[in-house]
């Protein structure tokens, strides 16, 4: 079902259509095993539309939008399966952008990249209570512990959440600082991903915007969010390319698109890829970017994360053997799914979180 | 949860939700079975003094007039005190379809006694024959000077042992090609001579529905709706709201709380693997929430929903289906009980509600036939 925008809206989701049309699975492919895993001036680009800023406020020099722009872009950087950190670089500059931190304004431009790590463990966390520690010594902030699953490629500094006397903090952690180490571990999808080990690591905190519970949440919540609407663009591209390769494949001496096994198992790929349009979108039309209802971010997450997988693994079941090689373009936006579904936690894992914070054990 | 009422919306609804508190017999409410006539018509009757009985009629036919997200309020204020589903037939199928296609005088006949309650409808589409091909449906008119005989066998015809007219596709041309342009629309009296109505019990346990024999019967030609073979597009006009008010988040809601309730009395809401069940079921209730404010809103922008109205109907359907499962599943062996089950947060019929699920998925275009829809129509994939 088509969404109704705001002329503004419109020509956002067509500019993103344009960067888009320069991506794609051709390009992404380049990118698998590199470091970087995407292009600095591409991300630049980004950075001079105003991308990177989309959320933060005009004051700060960003584009002062909300989470329905956000949504849009990030669907589009799914659907051309774009490489290069927008959702990442976006919610990590509308968390540095109040008060504006040093890196606000390199973030926002592209010519650097700071990127959430708030994971510990491989099925996602509570954000509010995070081992890693936080310690002030003569007057300095100073972390320890392990982040894992951080795309930490290509970025320059880290935005960790830790435990403090004060609950919950977020801080801001350079690449070189001194006892901060990286140990990367390649990824199916492409980009390796790290473990960040901080050992007495100094560090930045950053204040909470005026609006959001806790720093931590509220990016916790975003980065959620963000992971759902970069999920529906891609089950939606492998929908389309599953859909051609229905209508133009023949067997039996017919499109197999004719056959109505088939046919079932495409409008189930709609419907999931429809569900999930809607979700994200009322979710975006009903919640401010920095003060997301956490019941409604790990829904989209839970939501969008389960309906990639089976999307794009149906994509594969209907495109036969061809769609099995490396060759073909499909199991590209299977492994992007992969990704996406298991960073700061699988459906199975939003789901466990979801029961606890929803209240489902409480009645009514 | 994601349509948020206007504060003139919140008003009315305020309004709606105390005069139906003070004015819905507490026996009426929260029945899983549609109650019979003698019992359900008085209710039609009050809601129909109060001048809320037909929300979507137009005020020149006697209706409310009222926007699409009023008729969405009322359609969650009866849900939630548990009001009791209505004959739908006369209000929301045949009322509209002579609002529009119907002769001056069909109106002045049919209209006032759907609005007021004196006269109840049936809907005769399905024949043994004819379920998910309706288009080869075979009871037959012939047109003798003024008058049609009609003669056939409707099926599955909902509440037709308690109706006084049916509105009925009837074949009147056999030769014609294709199958659908040889049928017209034809309101056929049920006391007529040569009508015999015989009721269906249901896996459910209920007669809601029943099997109409149509014995040479003699029907007006002034009966007829729309043009001779036109029936087919007359019936399929006015499809789109229908799934939309089926489609209510509201249902499913409340049988989310039903499933709480019972899983909290037989402790099943501690069991991780029943916890994941749930939630994702919660989360499902949601998404159907979302779906549905944005089909509303597209709706309300005057974009017909068209065939994608489909997804509505397959998503809710399904959903409730996968729900009333759940239900089954949370109360074990208390789900056999042929009567509700105390959960000490209330009764909960957990048979009753399991089995009228399983009818949401076949009426009104099974989900199979949906998905060929969807397909065709929306997908574009090849015949």
């Amino acid at each position: 079902m088509e969404l109704r925008l705001t002329p503004e809206q419109s020509l956002l989701r067509d500019s993103a259509g344009k960067f888009i049309a320069a991506a794609g699975p051709k390009v992404a492919r380049g990118f698998r095993r590199q470091n970087p895993p995407f292009a600095p001036a591409r991300l630049r680009a980004a950075g001079d539309l105003g991308w990177l800023g989309i959320l933060v406020p005009a004051a700060q020099g960003g584009l002062g939008l909300g989470l329905t722009e956000l949504a849009l872009l990030l669907e589009q950087a799914g659907q051309g399966l774009v490489c290069e950190p927008v959702g990442s670089a976006a919610i990590s500059a509308a968390a540095l952008s109040a008060p504006p931190h040093p890196m606000l304004k390199a973030v926002m431009s592209g010519a650097a990249l700071v990127v959430p790590a708030l994971q510990e463990g491989p099925h996602g966390d509570d954000p509010l209570v995070p081992r890693t520690r936080a310690q002030m010594e003569r007057g300095a902030l100073r972390l320890s512990g392990n982040k894992m699953f951080v795309c930490a490629d290509g970025a320059e500094g880290f935005l960790v959440s830790a435990g403090s006397a004060q609950g919950s903090i977020l801080c801001y952690v350079a690449r070189d600082a001194p006892g901060c180490t990286l140990s990367a571990t390649p990824t199916v999808e492409g980009r390796a991903l790290a473990l960040l080990a901080l050992a007495d690591a100094p560090a930045d905190l950053i204040s909470a915007h005026p609006s959001s519970r806790n720093a931590v949440d509220a990016l916790h919540n975003l980065a959620l969010f963000a992971y759902s609407c970069e999920l529906l663009g891609v089950m939606e591209k492998a929908q389309d390319i599953t859909l051609d390769y229905l209508r133009l494949r023949k067997q039996f001496g017919k499109p197999i698109g004719s056959f109505q096994a088939l046919q079932h198992q495409a409008v189930n790929m709609y419907i999931r890829a429809q569900a999930v349009r809607s979700l994200v979108f009322a979710i975006a039309a009903n919640n401010d970017p920095y003060c997301m209802d956490p019941v409604m971010a790990i829904a989209a997450k839970a939501k969008a994360s389960e309906e990639a997988l089976a999307v794009t693994q149906a994509a594969i079941q209907l495109h036969g053997a061809i769609g099995f090689t490396d060759e073909h373009d499909i199991g590209l936006y299977l492994k992007r799914a992969m990704l996406l579904s298991a960073l700061l936690g699988n459906a199975a894992a939003q789901r466990r979180r979801y029961t606890e914070i929803a209240g489902l054990r409480a009645y009514i | 949860m994601f349509r948020r009422d206007t504060p003139a919306e919140a008003e009315f609804r305020m309004q709606v939700r105390t005069w139906l508190e003070a004015n819905l017999p507490a026996v009426l409410r929260g029945r899983t079975v549609r109650p019979p006539p003698a019992e359900l018509m008085p209710w039609y009757r009050t809601l129909s003094r109060k001048g809320w009985i037909a929300p979507h009629w137009p005020t020149q036919y006697g209706g409310m007039g009222a926007t699409l997200n009023e008729q969405i309020v009322m359609t969650e204020e009866l849900a939630r005190i548990g009001a009791p589903a209505l004959p739908a037939q006369g209000l929301n199928h045949i009322g509209p379809i002579l609002m529009e296609f119907g002769t001056a005088a069909q109106k002045a006949q049919h209209l006032p006694p759907i609005l007021v309650g004196t006269v109840i409808w049936a809907q005769g589409y399905s024949e043994p024959g004819a379920g998910s091909d309706l288009a080869s449906l075979m009871s037959r008119a012939t047109l003798q000077g003024d008058h049609f005989v009609v003669r056939g066998h409707k099926i599955w015809t909902t509440w037709a042992h308690h109706s006084d007219w049916m509105y009925a596709l009837i074949r009147t041309d056999p030769q014609a090609q294709p199958r659908h342009a040889g049928i017209s629309f034809l309101l056929i009296d049920l006391h007529s001579p040569g009508v015999k109505v015989r009721p269906i019990n249901t896996i459910a346990g209920d007669e809601e529905f029943s099997e109409v024999f149509l014995d040479d019967v003699v029907v007006p030609a002034e009966n007829l709706v729309g043009k001779l073979n036109d029936g087919w597009r007359i019936a399929n006009a006015l499809l789109g709201h229908e799934r939309l008010a089926t489609a209510n988040p509201q249902f499913p809601l409340m049988t989310l709380d039903r499933i709480k309730a019972i899983a909290r009395a037989t402790g099943v809401i501690d069991d991780p693997a029943f916890q994941d069940r749930l939630a994702a079921a919660s989360i499902n209730v949601t998404t159907l929430s979302a779906l549905f404010s944005h089909a509303v809103e597209l709706t309300n922008n005057a974009h017909s929903l068209g065939p994608e109205a489909s997804i509505i109907k397959l998503f809710s359907s399904e959903l409730l289906q996968a729900l009333n499962d759940l239900l089954v599943e949370a109360a074990g062996g208390h789900a056999l009980a042929d009567q509700p089950v105390a959960t000490g947060f209330g009764d909960v019929d957990v048979a009753a509600s399991f089995f009228q699920s399983r009818r949401v998925t076949i009426y009104g275009g099974s989900s199979e036939i949906q998905r060929n829809v969807l397909a065709r129509r929306v997908l574009n994939l090849p015949n």
